[in-house]
């Protein structure tokens, strides 16, 4: 397996040329990817924002935004200007603190969970041991920002919002678990670039969609549960709750839940495509094509080629799912809370514990298919 | 054990009839997405109403003989007439005549039922104000001649897709003398009675008034 | 002490910190949300020290498990039976009070003397880092098997305790599948019976 690219590396030798400690080069090099995935994923959640609304539109024959810049490309950036300017409400039996404190507990952990979506062989902020593992753990903090708001808010409806947002996601957390650790069986590694070097073997015939296509349902849905995307936006469910747990919230603070929920969708999308799709790998390895135009696979244009390649293949395959939830938003009718744990637990539990076993079993009987 | 079967059997069934049905809403969805959109932008184009749009109510004093017709055939006896009885002359005299938009449905029976033909319709339907009250036009103001959005210079009109020539879906692109699809009423009649030159008649120069 | 170290020391510094205030405060603090929501912390703190120990996986799975599952869980019993209720008054509370606090006490005071007294193999053995993972699943299935199978069947048992002691009221007579009887079937259960007679 040849490392690609590894700009640390790299960025550590040009420091050390200017007659920088090693050391040192590697604090001044720590906060360069956290800062530039912070502005991918911002960057992301505009461009989101943008494609829903556009699609939106076109879903129901409208034009959608379509003044501030061409195309309206540049609305969200208007929209969140106008959240950053507006006055931060506080309302006045509320509890000051927690209704503070709320929206930070629900965006740190979505934004923390980026530390693990790979871009490429080497293009991520850490690759930990614990991958995958740790964006399960992290988002299970989640629901606690939630139920704080909720109840920070004195008021009915954020109350209940934060509740069914806190039931939903801990009823479908555990399907969501059962289905990634059956691709984590397979790949025998929690970190997400093993996950999907293990996929890349054979282009798009070896991605994880055709070994775990159950499992691949069960997160999608999972994932759009737990980003409360349309067929399960209870907690949000404007007929019955107003805004649920944002009802009080104006300014700045709703829009981190804004962007919360936002940057939770694209980082789902980015991980099914790191878990099922392939994550950075082209469709069609890129050795092949390297020995069809007869390169050699470790020349340095091949390698940015490579490089490059990665980054637009994950945005690409995850932003196809994006379009996917936005299509689902606008043909699935809201579920009921009733039938909504259901679903969770009478359905894609049982099923993603058959996953488990069945892939348990396959991995024993194939081992050169399922990873042994 | 064969009853348990039965049960997954049913499930499965279940569910792959749930996911056909979400891959057919998936599909309408994804249809209209390449369908033309709608919009107008409005208040810089406007859509043109058709022939017997029923807009706000236009009435002429001179011609209003008091009789109250319109008040009795209204749903809600809405419009206000207010006449007296000339002694030397034995006539009716009328002095004001009023109808409250905020309350009118328009369903334009009022209208229909005139003896003098002194209401009409227009295709005027910006009848919005910030007090309900000012939306109760005394004859003044029923009188005033209603705008066209045809006229209008800082609105670009548009033909509604039953106006719009043959082949054509979006309005934007249709010549200001386009002719629509199809026969006007008038011509259709025409063609009734004369049923043996109806191509020939069609063939002639149709004057679209309207559009 | 180089640059690592001493970050170290900071975190665990600020780490335990938060963990005893916290700690302190989930008894004492009269509100009992803000209980469980310091609760919350104090096990986020605690997956910190684990963090500092290298063991990343135990860090996650304490979030997982104490953060997202637990607390959560409790906040949810707290905030849906949120009555204001006053409490019976309890004899000799004073006294009550007075003695759980000298246990306490006292088990503080033994935890020192262990610590103390005890001859820590320093510095511990070298962490394993990314192995723990692996090294955590063999022992739990060979040496370990039988405390952790014992562990899940306790859970097991105190989920059929839930079930049975929430909906004791249910009885199914025929177990017919047929679609018309699953209607009348979904009526029986307690949820929207309650809702019915209520």
């Amino acid at each position: 397996m040849n490392s690609g690219l590894d700009l640390e590396l790299s960025f550590n030798q040009a420091m050390q040329g200017f007659g920088i400690s090693s050391d040192i080069a590697h604090i001044l090099w720590l906060p360069l990817p956290m800062l530039l995935v912070l502005i991918a994923a911002v960057v992301g959640v505009l461009v989101t924002v943008w494609l829903e609304r556009k699609i939106s539109a076109a879903a129901q024959q409208r034009i959608g935004p379509e003044y501030a810049g061409a195309l309206g490309i540049l609305q969200p950036m208007a929209d969140g200007l106008k959240l950053l300017v507006k006055e931060d409400i506080i309302p006045a039996r509320a509890d000051g603190l927690l209704f503070t404190l709320g929206p930070i507990l629900v965006l740190v952990p979505v934004i923390l969970s980026w530390l693990i979506v790979p871009f490429g062989q080497n293009l991520l902020i850490s690759n930990v041991g614990i991958g995958i593992f740790l964006w399960i753990a992290l988002s299970s903090i989640q629901p606690i920002g939630l139920l704080m708001s909720g109840y920070a808010s004195n008021n009915k409806y954020s109350l209940l919002g934060g509740l069914r947002a806190a039931a939903q996601s801990i009823s479908y957390e555990i399907p969501l678990a059962l289905s990634v650790l059956a691709v984590v069986m397979m790949s025998n590694s929690l970190s997400t670039v093993d996950i999907v070097a293990q996929q890349n073997n054979a282009g798009f015939l070896s991605w994880n969609v055709w070994r775990q296509p159950v499992g691949f349902v069960i997160f999608w849905i999972c994932a759009l549960a737990e980003c409360e995307r349309l067929p399960f936006d209870l907690p949000e469910a404007e007929e019955e709750l107003v805004a649920g747990y944002q009802t009080e919230y104006a300014g700045m603070k709703f829009a981190l839940f804004y962007l919360a929920g936002y940057i939770n969708l694209v980082l789902s999308a980015l991980l099914v495509s790191v878990l099922y799709l392939g994550g950075w790998g082209f469709p069609i390895p890129v050795n092949l094509l390297a020995s069809w135009i007869g390169q050699s696979p470790d020349s340095a244009l091949i390698q940015v080629f490579t490089g490059a390649a990665g980054i637009v293949m994950t945005i690409l395959k995850a932003y196809l799912l994006v379009f996917l939830a936005i299509l689902l938003r606008w043909t699935t009718p809201r579920v009921r809370i009733d039938q909504l744990l259901d679903l969770g637990w009478k359905f894609l539990l049982p099923i993603s514990l058959v996953n488990l076993l069945v892939t348990a079993c396959l991995k024993l009987a194939f081992p050169i298919a399922f990873g042994g | 054990m064969l009853g348990f079967l039965q049960k997954v059997s049913n499930y499965t069934k279940d569910a792959i009839s749930a996911a056909n049905y979400l891959a057919q809403g998936l599909s309408v969805t994804f249809d209209h997405m390449r369908r033309r959109p709608i919009t107008v932008q409005y208040p810089y184009e406007k859509l043109i109403p058709s022939e017997r749009y029923r807009g706000r109510i236009h009435y002429e004093f001179d011609k209003c003989i008091a009789c109250e017709v319109c008040v009795r055939v209204c749903p809600i006896n809405l419009p206000v007439v207010d006449w007296v009885m000339n002694k030397e002359t034995k006539k009716k005299e009328l002095r004001n005549y009023s109808i409250d938009f905020g309350a009118c449905i328009f369903c334009g029976n009022c209208v229909e039922y005139c003896p003098t033909n002194c209401l009409s319709m227009t295709e005027e339907y910006e009848l919005s104000a910030f007090d309900r009250h000012s939306l109760n036009y005394d004859n003044v103001a029923l009188g005033r001649l209603p705008t066209s959005v045809t006229t209008d210079p800082s609105v670009k009109a548009l033909k509604e897709l039953a106006y719009l020539p043959k082949g054509i879906m979006d309005p934007h692109e249709v010549k200001a003398n386009a002719k629509r699809t199809g026969d006007l009423p008038k011509n259709i009649l025409k063609a009734i009675k004369k049923p043996s030159t109806s191509q020939q008649l069609s063939d002639n120069t149709i004057i679209d008034d309207k559009q | 002490m180089n640059i690592s170290n001493s970050t170290e020391l900071i975190c665990f510094i600020i780490l335990s910190t938060i963990v005893v205030c916290g700690g302190i405060g989930v008894v004492l603090l009269e509100n009992i949300v803000y209980s469980a929501f310091l609760l919350g912390g104090v096990f986020m703190s605690v997956a910190g020290l684990y963090l500092l120990l290298n063991a990343s996986f135990v860090a996650a799975a304490q979030v997982l498990v104490y953060v997202g599952a637990v607390n959560v869980l409790i906040l949810f019993a707290i905030m849906l039976v949120n009555k204001k209720e006053e409490m019976n008054e309890v004899k000799g509370l004073k006294l009550r009070k007075f003695l759980s606090g000298f246990v306490c006490i006292g088990l503080l005071i033994l935890i020192i003397r262990v610590n103390i007294t005890t001859a820590w193999p320093l510095p511990g053995p070298k962490s394993i880092g990314e192995e723990s993972t692996i090294r955590i699943g063999e022992h739990l299935f060979t040496d370990y098997l039988l405390p952790f199978e014992l562990a899940s069947v306790l859970l097991l048992m105190a989920m059929i305790g839930a079930i049975v002691l929430a909906r004791r009221d249910v009885y199914f007579e025929n177990e017919n599948i047929s679609p018309s009887n699953n209607i009348i079937k979904q009526s029986k259960t307690p949820l929207i019976a309650d809702k019915s007679s209520n």
